[in-house]
């Protein structure tokens, strides 16, 4: 018989839990705004007493030097250098990223393995690698390797007449003609497999015979990819040695060389960490189903285990490539030129620093933002539905 | 020989393999080994060891840097012997012993190289003293377990007096010595310890506030921690150093290790607020229903009973953000001058008597062998850790 | 997740709006700037030299490994000719050449350092450029050392001039002037080179060492430097003829404190003069007992004697009546801070010699 309660009395406006976390929140996002329009004040007063330009002017200027590996002029503006540093970044990135996923998954998968001699290598590579700072990699690359292996321009290697090899880059042969059409007769060579390899998986389920895609599948790609140069008057052309310079085909800058090893050794000593934890996080179960059913070790682990194993690695290798773009920045110190070489060698020539580091800062974010939103959506196209 | 056949020749590819790579295996050691005993010119290391390993610090001042490390090794051993458990069953003295010898074997052969690179009387002193420091706190801690008026003091009286004396003399260092005359390996700690203890409760706060439901205090702190995990630590120590005086009033103008600091500092904040998010997302649901069934607010949930068994689930991922803090240390070397490891090891090359002979093969060796002890004794440190704590068994 | 992609477009959007609106983005404090310099010089925030005066030391911006210049010792000791002339300045204020704090600094950013008060004064064989005057918030004072940029090949190249280097890789240093005027030259002579740009030296030499770079392009007095320290001897290299550009080597202090920019100026000219009037660190107690002449008794803060009674010249500057005695005493003069780094490097006076030796060097007179 308790009395029921009165209709329910609102809290008084101090206690009410909404106001207080409205309250709360604008007394925060005030002092936030306070504290940057003081920082901002500090910057008015500061930069006004050095006359120093805080615009983007600074970018019509004349870049006034050049780089290795593109036509740009030293009278092309700034900007335009700017761009050729973006290229280049990405370059790096790219190539680098595939790279490491390669030889991190290898490494990852030898330090499992049954051999001791392997596994022995594989674990002291890791770890060594593992704990030494990028930057101390990275200047022992470029002394070690590029200048002391690698021989001067007049002892070159030329392995097969095809390559140029010396301290100045490597030169590789290179074709002639539009390179844009070329990659159409790629995209084009590639779709062809891709359905011929379809193809031939779908006549197996009806049959019941292997569908041995490969064997069809490459000699189709390759196929395509001849007709095309062949069709389309493509030539090779050799590179060779000429004074002090390499001429005809490719030159690979050996500061892009260095970093490019540099970062792919460094990041996949991680990448080996992740995807061995991944393999041993797939559960045992699967391992055994896979012997009951007769795979071999190599089946096992190309048509079981890896599949599995990626999906559980992939946040934190997405996490990996992120640090191998980021880490690109470093190449400054080896005169690779990329976008941070080129903030550096505009802010000497006379540009102002703050704007000129603050637009490569941006950047910089911008390929980070894109490159999480591109594993976030690889990430969910994997991700197991559960039931 | 079983044992020879299961591993290393179990098939012909196996065969094939374990020849290969165990060709190349004694190809490279053979090659390390000759570098350090035969070729190798160590002399530049030894002239410059001070310089490598404290930079330019006042030499009359030295004796504050090894008195330092001498209370904190007193510390650290004090501390964790006084606060093992008499009752679970310690095993014996000789497997103790070995014990010891996995887990410190590195740093003492490290340290005792280091002796011998310098090859002078001071320093063999000196490691006596540390190491005699080490046993003393043993000794102290095993008395607090044992004798029985320090037995009753309680833990939070004990601890802080123990503190007392490296907290002083670290601080009579850093006021004596102006921060702009350290250098070498100590500055590569100093930041590193300073930005991670700095960077500790901001990381904290920006955890919570990314999982906070108030809208606008998650956006600012997603926003925060996005930016920052975007952007390249060189890039933004490069921004520092010619930025950072233009924020603040011109009386404030930083330093090139204030600068290095406060990048690091506000750099760490946004990796460990990740980590700390992490940990906050695997503590299970009932935890938090179970406080809310308590009668527990929200506040007193997170501070209570949620963050303390996050911190503690991701102290191994924690000491792995120090770790690579402690490595990219050295970019400040780079992009602020600042004197580091890295920095000296790399000017000391010019020096009149070493200049254009090579020896930069003979500093950069050295310089990795400081930072590759460094960190494997960190992380393997970590991992036995993580094995106590027995974080994702239970 | 959502938040990942708003931010991602705001960002982008930034970025585009930043980058596309170059020109049509202004700041209207860099047009102000000119104006409030003028009031801000006599509205002064702290005087240098009382900031000097207090902490007793002169903060001297260096560098630490260029042969001749500024080499770090084992002891945490700088010795070159840019180090004597920041010790002299310790000696000319504070009466101790020793009070003198040096502090490294990258090439690339040596002007920030002084701008944000790091260092007092730069003398870091730093180049005299209007761009730099106007630009970099900083006065440049009497040069140390007129120098010119030139180019370094090994012997053996076959290199005689630098019209012969086309299609070469020609190294320099970041962050230099070196840069944009080997770019200048470069289309000037009409050739095509390939310029890497590194921080360090060690770096340079290195790949110089290896053959990665046909040229080494640099002022000639570095050049002469690191080739006096070759290790295969000094004659596998030369340094070819032409000299393309102008580099004055100039200490620099920050605009808009005149007292400390004379203070610096006079100090430099006092070397100069001291070397004109022919007074050494050996000989300067002698001459300052016994000499009659009354310019060098000025010179020195000597009191002069005369009818009126007996006076020091104090022109006014802020300086201790005998900074110049102090100054020859503790360092030396300029002939003598030259022979003691430079003339073992090989590098001959040139056009750095008196104007009484067909030099440029000329000091005004101290009265």
């Amino acid at each position: 018989m308790s009395s029921l309660p009165s209709a329910p009395t609102k809290p008084p406006l101090w206690r009410d839990i909404r106001v207080l976390r409205w309250a709360f929140q604008l007394l925060v996002l005030a002092l936030v705004i306070a504290f940057v329009y003081w920082l901002y004040g500090n910057y008015q007063t500061n930069v006004a007493r050095s006359s120093i330009p805080t615009d983007l002017r600074f970018l019509d200027n004349p870049a006034n030097f050049t780089m290795p590996g593109n036509d740009l002029d030293q009278s092309q503006p700034v900007r335009d250098a700017f761009v050729q540093g973006f290229y280049n970044t990405l370059r790096v990135s790219i190539v680098g990223i595939l790279l490491t996923t390669v030889l991190g998954t290898l490494v990852g998968i030898a330090r499992l393995s049954k051999n001791f001699m392997v596994r022995t290598f594989a674990t002291a590579y890791v770890e060594l690698i593992r704990n030494i700072p990028l930057l101390l990699l990275l200047t022992f690359m470029n002394l070690a390797v590029i200048l002391q292996t690698f021989p001067r321009i007049e002892n070159a290697w030329l392995p097969l007449n095809l390559f140029v090899i010396s301290n100045r880059g490597i030169a590789i042969p290179w074709f002639t003609g539009s390179g844009g059409i070329l990659l159409a007769v790629l995209a084009s060579a590639l779709v062809l497999t891709w359905i011929v390899v379809k193809i031939r998986g779908r006549v197996s389920d009806i049959n019941g015979k292997p569908a041995r895609g490969l064997t069809w599948g490459l000699p189709t790609f390759i196929v395509v990819m001849v007709a095309g140069w062949i069709v389309l008057g493509y030539d090779w052309v050799l590179p060779f040695v000429d004074d002090r310079a390499t001429s005809g085909g490719l030159r690979l800058d050996p500061s892009f060389f260095a970093l490019l090893v540099t970062l792919v050794v460094y990041t996949s000593s991680h990448v080996a960490e992740i995807v061995r934890g991944s393999i041993q996080a797939v559960v045992k179960g699967q391992s055994e189903a896979a012997d009951a059913l007769a795979l071999s070790g190599g089946q096992k682990m190309r048509l079981v285990i890896l599949p599995q194993a990626f999906r559980i690695a992939m946040p934190a290798l997405g996490n990996q490539f992120l640090n191998l773009i980021k880490n690109s920045s470093l190449g400054a110190t080896i005169s690779y030129f990329e976008l941070t070489q080129i903030a550096q060698i505009t802010v000497g020539n006379g540009s102002p620093a703050v704007p000129a580091f603050t637009l490569t800062l941006l950047v910089y974010l911008m390929i980070s933002l894109v490159t999480s939103v591109i594993v976030n959506i690889v990430n969910r196209r994997l991700a197991l539905v559960e039931r | 020989m079983i044992w020879m056949k299961r591993n290393l020749f179990r098939s012909v590819g196996d065969s094939l393999l374990t020849v290969v790579f165990g060709s190349v295996a004694v190809y490279v050691l053979w090659g390390v080994l000759q570098f350090v005993f035969v070729t190798g010119r160590w002399d530049i290391i030894q002239v410059n060891l001070k310089l490598l390993l404290v930079g330019r610090f006042p030499e009359e001042l030295l004796w504050l840097v090894s008195g330092s490390i001498m209370a904190l090794a007193f510390w650290v051993s004090a501390a964790a012997t006084s606060s093992q458990s008499t009752k679970e069953a310690r095993p014996g003295f000789g497997r103790r012993i070995w014990e010891a010898f996995q887990r410190f074997g590195l740093l003492a052969a490290t340290g005792l190289l280091l002796i011998a690179v310098s090859g002078d009387r001071a320093s063999l002193v000196m490691g006596a003293m540390i190491l005699g420091s080490i046993i003393l706190g043993q000794l102290v801690g095993f008395a607090r377990r044992t004798l029985s008026p320090l037995n009753a003091l309680p833990g939070w009286i004990w601890h802080p007096l123990l503190a007392v004396a490296p907290i002083v003399l670290v601080a009579l260092t850093l006021s004596q010595a102006s921060l702009d005359l350290w250098g070498g390996f100590l500055i590569n700690f100093y930041i590193a310890i300073i930005s991670i203890v700095l960077s500790f409760p901001f990381g904290i706060l920006l955890a919570l506030g990314r999982k906070s439901t108030l809208p606008i205090v998650r956006l600012i702190s997603t926003t925060y921690i996005e930016l920052i995990r975007g952007a390249p630590l060189f890039v933004l120590l490069l921004l520092a150093g010619v930025a950072l005086e233009f924020f603040v009033p011109s009386s404030m103008a930083p330093g090139q290790i204030a600068r290095a600091v406060t990048v690091f500092t506000l750099f760490t904040a946004a990796y460990v607020a990740e980590i700390v998010r992490g940990g906050l997302q695997s503590i299970p649901a009932g935890q938090t229903e179970a406080g809310k069934a308590l009668g527990l607010n929200t506040t007193k949930i997170t501070t209570l009973v949620t963050l303390p068994q996050a911190l503690r689930n991701v102290i191994p991922a924690q000491i792995g953000q120090f770790i690579s803090l402690f490595k990219d240390t050295t970019l400040a070397g780079v992009a602020l001058n600042v004197l580091d490891l890295l920095n000296v090891g790399t000017a000391i090359t010019a020096q009149d008597d070493f200049l254009g002979q090579g020896l930069i093969y003979e500093t950069l060796a050295f310089v990795a062998l400081l930072f590759w002890v460094g960190s494997y004794v960190m992380s393997r440190e970590s991992q036995r850790i993580e094995k106590k704590l027995g974080v994702g068994q239970r | 997740m959502k938040k990942n992609v708003a931010i991602m477009a705001a960002l982008a959007a930034v970025t585009l709006v930043v980058s596309g609106c170059a020109a049509t983005a202004d700041d209207t404090s860099a047009e102000t700037a000119p104006a409030t310099t003028e009031t801000v010089e006599t509205v002064a925030v702290s005087s240098v030299l009382d900031s000097v005066m207090e902490a007793g030391v002169v903060k001297c911006g260096t560098r630490d490994a260029l042969p001749g210049f500024a080499v770090l010792q084992e002891d945490g000791t700088h010795v070159g000719f840019d180090s004597d002339f920041c010790k002299a300045i310790a000696a000319a204020v504070l009466g101790d050449a020793a009070a003198v704090d040096m502090v490294d600094l990258e090439t690339a950013d040596r002007f920030t350092a002084l701008q944000n008060g790091s260092v007092d004064v730069l003398v870091r064989n730093t180049t005299w450029t209007a761009s730099r005057d106007g630009g970099e918030a900083a006065t440049f004072l009497q040069p140390t050392f007129y120098d010119g940029q030139g180019m370094m090949v090994t012997a053996d190249s076959g290199y005689g001039s630098v019209s012969d280097m086309d299609g070469a890789i020609i190294c320099v240093a970041k962050g230099t002037t070196t840069e944009g005027n080997a770019a200048l030259e470069s289309s000037r002579l009409g050739l095509d080179w390939e310029v890497r740009s590194y921080d360090e030296t060690e770096l340079i030499l290195q790949a110089f060492l290896a053959g990665q770079c046909d040229g080494w392009s640099s002022d000639v007095s570095q050049l002469t430097g690191l080739r006096s320290a070759y290790p295969d001897g000094a004659e596998a290299l030369t340094i070819l003829p032409e000299v393309f550009s102008k580099e004055p080597l100039a200490p620099a202090v920050l605009d808009g404190d005149t007292q400390w920019a004379q203070i610096v100026n006079w100090t430099i000219l006092a070397t100069i003069q001291a070397e004109e009037f022919g007074i050494t660190s050996a000989n300067v107690d002698s001459i300052a007992a016994s000499t009659e002449d009354v310019s060098i008794q000025r010179f020195l803060g000597l009191e002069l004697v005369s009818d009126d009674g007996s006076a020091v010249l104090d022109p006014g500057l802020g300086l201790p009546s005998d900074f110049a005695y102090q100054v020859v005493k503790q360092v030396g003069n300029y002939g003598e801070i030259f022979e003691r780094h430079l003339t073992p490097l090989g590098l001959e006076r040139g056009v750095n010699a008196l104007w009484t030796n067909g030099g440029v060097l000329y000091a005004p007179p101290y009265r």
